[in-house]
């Protein structure tokens, strides 16, 4: 036995050492992705397309761990915090440079933070809104606060934060703040691992390595690895892998789970799994009354648990995911921080039956869910709850409908139930919450759910410094919502990637972001 | 009438076809349920920020008023931004039109191509095996759906014995070629099928025709008779037919440019139709209908030029 394990140890050693062999410098790198960025600028941008490769060119005061988890130091090389929470001081990295070679200035920060909270600029200010104040001391940023934040740090590592030079961004033509960042982003110059070096919209963008660039590997090689980085548009994804196949791209995101089993087997191919922030559910309208004025089943609470017990997710898993997926078990994914697993609803017909009865709905009812129309996915979850619920006697009405009616309807509560799918852009569980669970935001995803005693405890945790203290808020959070059932729960799948066996340290975060700093060719 | 004037009277008639258009596509690209915003803005954009969005580009302004702001745009011109994409309309339209250019242009000379001899070979033949391969081949072509085809022909060519690249569109002129045969001939197949059983009904016809028998009586050398006879007379309701179906094929340009990966406008079109982006759907549309008028009005020159009493009509 004793043999056996100094064996085993041997050969661990081996491996790791094998898998640590020095990376290598140089060369290209081509990845297939399913859909072209729009809009490279980081405060106005909306869409995953642009916030998943953003950091490649451009680089945030501090970064969220690979795991997700975790925060580390990055512009910043470390950060403290005052004893009552109110004032941030971030030490800035000296002799950093931006891709056209001017130096990092903490005037450069201010601009890009003061920028990125302005509530007049997108969709994310509010992740800044406790920022009273930015101030320079030296080469340190002194962020004064209306209020102890407990998910700044996270917010500082986040796309929207990232740091722009002002004199180049003040510079471009235009009059307001919006028309200058369109002439900007053809352009963009950050202090990211990878500047762009050319991009035919809709068709390729070519990224190259930033000369400047700050950071170096534990072994003092200059980061990034790549000379280059080719991103191809390849929208239909059995194209995207055939010319993964043929060797035409190095890599391919967004690989149908359904291919998954396939592109293991090949032996040229790394098939790669991340685990994301992903999570899959259908959303619930839980107001009394319908928007065509008809009585909702789903607003009494016991119909809402009846029929997350009746749903057998395994067997959706492996319909929809062929076996990949993960049950959930909170709204959140397991890669969110604070992520608090609740038990319960495991599948059972006889609770669905007794619960339905003590509702008054033992009858059985109509109920009716949107789906993107053409989405394989959705259609499957659907069809699966149709038959799954049929022994209970509801009758459940799929409508189709294309993304943007879909989307319409639901922002006009013109919906009873909705197939959904989120990912988190901020590696802190306040942003989910805020958005399911908290009325006030888009009223809980539009299923009109609202919880005095949640909210209150939330209200608590985006106060609580201590990070001990928060999570036992968040168990709370997150027991609360699992018991009142505002949505059906269904999976966390991961993000799908398939590389070329000599592609090697490419990471996406569960966050979703492509983080090509360390990715290298052994070949 | 001179052939001068009939041309410009067709180019005339385009006007009012082309104002006509203007209309439809802008209130149809607004009768579509939901609006870019919500599309682009997504699901976490609460109510204020939808409402600011609206006003910033104009789209909290009444119907008439945005097209008429539409009209004024157009004739200087412009054809406003991509709510998207944020770059002007004209641009993109100039980037990618030529891809969509050439790649329709390549099909429909590869479908003129495979069609026109191999019509002669049928009708020549008629009812021996090789009219039977022919007929059957395309008939099989033309039932199935051309993004069916296109996969196959890159799983098995591109993907599999490597003579052509999985998708792309190239850089140089001769790359183009390289990389859009196996689109341009997905995209083609279906033309040359209609094509072919046309031009192969209309041959057969030709050939029984007086004028035919004539020539063979003065002795004339066969292949000046199908030259110069035959193929000039069949080729009438074909190039009508060729011309009336470019606008099918800058449809199916769509479909094949998202199997192949080509960055031209049929992507653009359909990403812009689900994403609610009005410009480039208004823009895109308007380059469509006078692309197709053109068309129309070349066909129609063609016609008259290869039936003369088509002028005097």
């Amino acid at each position: 036995m004793d043999k056996f394990i100094k064996l085993a140890l041997v050969l661990a050693t081996l491996a790791l050492g094998f898998a640590a062999a020095a990376p290598k410098q140089g060369g290209k790198l081509v990845y297939g992705r399913y859909a072209d960025s729009l809009f490279l600028d980081p405060v106005l941008n909306d869409a995953n397309v642009d916030i998943w490769i953003l950091l490649n060119i451009y680089d945030t005061l501090l970064a969220p761990t690979l795991d997700g988890k975790g925060i580390k130091p990055n512009l910043a090389a470390r950060y403290s915090l005052s004893r009552d929470g109110k004032t941030m001081t971030l030490v800035l990295r000296q002799g950093v440079k931006f891709s056209d070679g001017t130096p990092l200035t903490p005037q450069d920060v201010k601009f890009s933070l003061d920028r990125a909270r302005d509530p007049n600029n997108g969709a994310w200010n509010s992740l800044l809104a406790s920022i009273d104040s930015v101030g320079i001391s030296g080469n340190n940023i002194v962020l004064t606060l209306k209020y102890p934040d407990p998910s700044l740090p996270a917010a500082l590592a986040t796309f929207n934060s990232a740091i722009m030079p002002q004199k180049q961004f003040m510079a471009m033509p235009g009059a307001t703040d919006a028309d200058k960042a369109k002439a900007f982003a053809e352009k963009p110059i950050g202090t990211g691992p990878f500047m762009l070096k050319e991009w035919k919209k809709g068709s390729s963008m070519t990224l190259v390595r930033n000369p400047y660039y700050w950071a170096k590997d534990e072994n003092g090689i200059q980061l990034p690895y790549l000379d280059e980085l080719r991103f191809e548009i390849v929208p239909d994804d059995n194209t995207r892998i055939l010319k993964l196949q043929s060797g035409e791209l190095d890599g391919a995101e967004f690989i149908p789970l359904s291919r998954v089993a396939e592109l293991k087997a090949n032996p040229n191919l790394n098939m790669v799994l991340f685990p994301s922030t992903e999570v899959d559910s259908v959303i619930m309208n839980n107001r009394p009354k319908l928007k065509d004025g008809s009585n909702n089943p789903l607003a009494d609470q016991k119909v809402r648990q009846a029929l997350n017990y009746a749903t057998d997710k395994d067997a959706i898993i492996k319909i929809v995911t062929f076996g990949l997926a993960k049950p959930s078990k909170s709204y959140m994914s397991s890669s969110t921080p604070l992520y608090a697993p609740q038990n319960g609803y495991p599948y059972s017909l006889e609770k669905a039956r007794a619960l339905l009865k003590q509702a008054g709905y033992d009858k059985g009812f109509e109920l009716s869910t949107m789906i993107v129309a053409g989405n394989a996915d959705q259609t499957a979850i659907a069809s699966a709850l149709q038959q799954m619920w049929a022994p209970l006697g509801i009758k459940l009405r799929i409508d189709q409908f294309d993304a943007a009616t879909n989307r319409a309807k639901y922002r006009a509560n013109d919906f009873q139930m909705r197939v959904s799918k989120w990912t988190d852009d901020i590696a802190d569980p306040s942003e989910i919450t805020s958005y399911f669970a908290i009325y006030k935001n888009v009223e809980s995803l539009h299923t009109g759910f609202q919880n005095k005693e949640l909210e209150d405890l939330f209200d608590q945790s985006q106060r609580e410094i201590s990070e001990v203290k928060r999570a036992v808020l968040y168990q709370k959070i997150q027991k609360i919502y699992w018991d009142q059932a505002p949505i059906l729960f269904l999976y966390e799948a991961p993000y799908p990637v398939a590389l070329q066996k000599y592609v090697k340290g490419f990471v996406q975060i569960p966050l979703g972001n492509n983080i090509f700093v360390n990715t290298y060719l052994d070949k | 009438m001179n052939r001068w004037s009939y041309v410009l009277i067709r180019v005339l008639q385009v006007i009012p076809t082309f104002f006509v258009v203007m209309v439809l596509v802008f209130a149809a690209a607004r009768l579509l349920p939901g609006d870019p915003l919500t599309a682009i803005l997504g699901e976490r954009a609460t109510e204020e920020m939808v409402v600011k969005a609206k006003h910033e580009l104009g789209l909290d302004q009444p119907l008439p008023v945005q097209f008429w702001i539409f009209l004024k745009d157009f004739f200087q011109g412009n054809l406003g931004d991509s709510i998207n994409l944020k770059v002007p309309v004209t641009r993109l339209i100039l980037e990618r039109m030529p891809v969509t250019l050439f790649l329709t242009l390549y099909a429909a000379v590869l479908a003129a191509a495979l069609a026109i001899p191999l019509a002669f070979v049928a009708a020549l033949r008629k009812d021996t095996w090789a009219d039977n391969l022919i007929r059957g081949v395309f008939q099989l072509g033309l039932s199935m759906p051309v993004f069916y085809i296109g996969l196959q022909l890159l799983t098995l060519l591109g993907a599999r014995l490597r003579w052509f690249p999985v998708g792309g569109y190239g850089n140089t002129f001769g790359e183009h070629l390289y990389y859009l045969f196996l689109p341009a001939l997905t995209l083609g197949f279906n033309l040359a099928a209609i094509l072919m059983r046309n031009l192969r009904a209309s041959i057969l016809e030709v050939l029984q025709a007086e004028y035919v028998d004539f020539a063979r009586a003065k002795g004339l050398r066969p292949s000046l008779i199908l030259g110069k006879h035959v193929l000039r007379n069949a080729l009438i309701s074909t190039v009508t037919l060729f011309g009336l179906n470019i606008g099918g094929l800058i449809g199916g340009a769509v479909i094949t440019e998202t199997v192949f990966a080509i960055p031209g406008v049929g992507r653009l079109m359909v990403d812009s139709i689900f994403g609610r982006d009005y410009p480039v759907i208004q823009g895109l549309t308007l380059t469509f209908a006078l692309l197709v008028s053109l068309v129309f009005i070349l066909t129609d020159v063609i016609h008259a030029q290869l039936d003369p009493r088509v002028e005097a009509a």
